[in-house]
């Protein structure tokens, strides 16, 4: 069964006012353990679609599901539970408590969650060990690269162990050595562990690590194209 | 949930400036409006007690129709029986009788209309503390043949000095006008200058010998022991004397009365602008920190922060600094007041009038348990209130604000 599925997925935004079609009829459906990127030109609906399959907003018709749920039918509140267990999260910016170290971001979501303190603990841990930052614990985000933020925010996603992690450009504040990190590491975390990303970027190098391209154009799915992805074993 | 207060507890220490001026408001504002209650507290409070203490005492007894008219032949018709009675009762402490007329002073340099008091200067030493005002010269007890004591005011009003004479004309029961020379024996200087500069003081029998043929008395002040039982005994002596009219010393100075009132009522309003003064500080900062946060509070609730944390959140960030505040603004209000409770409040350099109109200049503050914890309580809901709004606030935030760009 798909991960996450939409069928005929529309989105207007100021409907009553300058309406404008952010999102028209868009179906598509992501298997376990993609590695998908979603591009386009700027302004073609790549966040407002990323907003749907995270169940972050509503569509003005269509709907959606992850996993069996029909996350188009949830009031608010339901979409903030569903999203806390099932659905991780990287943005570009913002990702991070700025009062909490990286330790503490990490194990934030999994007490949202209600786990276990020492389960919590030994997980975050190891969580940032994964992700290269075992020895930057108890760094405050500020005391960071955007790179490092980057990693934490990855850490965080896998924490709450979601059924797929969300990226909205995830490399678009990074130069280009710590973009490419980042995506070695997202990439790693796909072929050892099966973890399912879908990420929207503009940078080409960054498409060109994707097995599947979905291509929006004015709102409309345009292409969705498998490739064969480029892979950088042992980076740097 | 523990976490949430970790993230309050840092997130005060994340805009030190802000979180500062907001506790020092808090503390401000609290320590303001206990002063202020407790200043004015001790304000009215002195000013009762000196009237009551003075002259008015707790219950005071006249004919019918002597406060109205203040006529001389309007005295006390049945004194000894009245006497006997008040001798009897345990909860009378002391009562003092005296003989009144409204006059005139004469001095070389000019005339005063003037209230003539006669006392008799045991009883009255008993039940009154008016002796305490006295600041020149002696008491009635002398053997000065009609000595008299006379306001500081007056003295310099009339370039007057102990040892020297004036003359005193009034009325008498037969409605003759009489006058005597008398002698100052001493001068004093009560709380209220107006009170220094209208009344003179002497004793009650060389005022008698003077005013009539017979003994008059127009008023017997009574020293209770317990002030609350002044309505009864009132009503007692009301019930059993002819003639006569016992009043309490509310009744008898009904101004104090008004005076305890609008003095509540003062409290109130300015208890109040401090109150909203506050409220609106502190509306304004955690306005402020929910807009400096917004992004933030959309990726909270984003990656599956319950609405409820949200506010909960920011009202504890709130809470922590009211209870921070509360704790120190209690601490120096207290401190404060014991302070100036033993070394008085001199307000002379700030109000150099209001001895002029009967207040006094140094005040002891004074707040009853009652109003602290009132206070106290106003400004931890005050504050709460005030970021009930700023939290609704958060709790509205819509997700999505984290895409926003700076
Ligand atoms: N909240 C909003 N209100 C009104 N219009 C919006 C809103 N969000 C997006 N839009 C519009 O919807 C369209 C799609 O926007 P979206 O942000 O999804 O594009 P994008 O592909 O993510 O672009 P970019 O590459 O610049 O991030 C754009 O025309 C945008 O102006
Ligand atoms: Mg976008």
């Amino acid at each position: 069964m798909a991960v996450i599925r939409t069928e005929k997925l529309c989105k207007v935004y100021n409907p009553d006012t300058i309406p404008v079609h952010a999102l028209r009829d868009v179906s598509i459906e992501i298997q376990k353990g993609e590695f998908t990127s979603l591009v386009g030109p700027s302004g073609s609906g790549k966040t407002t679609l990323l907003n749907m399959l995270g169940a972050l907003d509503m569509p003005s018709s269509g709907k959606s599901w992850i996993g069996d749920v029909e996350v188009t039918s949830l009031t608010d509140k339901e979409r903030i539970n569903f999203r806390l267990h099932n659905i991780g999260f990287v943005f570009q910016h913002y990702n991070l408590i700025p009062v909490f170290t990286a330790k503490e971001n990490v194990s934030f979501i999994m007490l949202l969650q209600g786990v276990d303190p020492k389960t919590i603990s030994e997980r975050a841990d190891e969580l940032l060990e994964q992700v290269g930052l075992g020895d930057r614990k108890d760094s405050r985000p500020s005391q960071l690269s955007g790179g490092q933020q980057q990693r934490v925010a990855v850490a965080r996603a896998l924490a709450s162990e979601p059924q797929f992690i969300l990226a909205d450009e995830p490399t678009a504040n990074l130069d280009t050595k710590a973009a490419m990190n980042l995506l070695d590491l997202m990439q790693k975390m796909n072929e050892e562990q099966k973890v399912t990303f879908v990420f929207s970027t503009h940078d080409q190098r960054v498409i060109s690590r994707a097995r599947r391209v979905i291509t929006l154009v004015d709102g409309a799915l345009y292409s969705d194209k498998e490739q064969e992805p480029k892979i950088v074993l042992e980076p740097k | 949930m523990k976490i949430l207060l970790t993230i309050a507890w840092r997130n005060i220490w994340r805009n030190k400036g802000r979180s500062g001026a907001l506790l020092a408001a808090i503390i401000i504002g609290l320590w303001a409006g206990v002063f202020t209650v407790s200043l004015m507290g001790g304000m009215l409070d002195q000013r009762i007690n000196f009237m009551i203490e003075s002259e008015i005492t707790h219950l005071q007894i006249h004919h019918p129709d002597y406060r109205i008219e203040r006529a001389v032949d309007m005295f006390i018709p049945n004194t000894i029986e009245i006497r006997e009675w008040l001798e009897e009762r345990e909860e009378i402490h002391s009562f003092t009788k005296r003989v009144l007329s409204d006059g005139m002073l004469q001095s070389p340099v000019k005339t005063s209309g003037v209230r003539i008091i006669g006392i008799n200067e045991v009883s009255e030493r008993k039940t009154t503390t008016f002796h305490e005002n006295l600041r020149k010269g002696s008491y009635l007890e002398g053997d000065i043949r009609n000595a008299i004591l006379i306001g500081e005011k007056l003295a310099n009003d009339h370039r007057l000095e102990i040892g020297q004479r004036l003359v005193l004309t009034f009325e008498r029961t037969d409605g003759e006008l009489s006058s005597g020379a008398f002698n100052i024996a001493g001068i004093f200087r009560t709380g209220s200058t107006q009170y220094d500069e209208r009344n003179v003081i002497v004793r009650s029998s060389d005022l008698m010998s003077l005013l009539s043929s017979y003994e008059v008395y127009h008023e017997i002040a009574v020293l209770l022991k317990d002030v609350d039982n002044a309505t009864y005994i009132v009503e007692e002596i009301n019930h059993n004397f002819e003639g006569i009219e016992a009043k309490t010393w509310n009744e008898l100075s009904p101004e104090l009365g008004t005076l305890v009132a609008l003095g509540g009522f003062m409290l109130f309003l300015v208890t109040m602008i401090i109150m909203l003064a506050l409220a609106f500080g502190i509306l304004n900062s955690m306005l402020m920190a929910l807009f400096e946060r917004i992004r933030e509070i959309g990726m909270l609730l984003s990656i599956g922060m319950s609405r409820l944390r949200v506010f909960s959140m920011f009202i504890l960030e709130a809470v922590i600094l009211t209870i921070v505040g509360a704790i120190f603004g209690i601490l120096l209000a207290v401190l404060s007041i014991n302070f100036f409770a033993r070394n008085g409040v001199n307000l002379e350099m700030f109000a150099g009038g209001i001895e002029e109109i009967g207040w006094p200049t140094v005040i002891y503050p004074e707040i009853t348990a009652e109003e602290f914890t009132y206070i106290v309580i106003i400004v931890i809901l005050m504050t709460i209130l005030a970021s009930l709004y700023p939290a609704w606030k958060a709790f509205r935030v819509n997700p999505m604000e984290i895409e926003k760009d700076t």
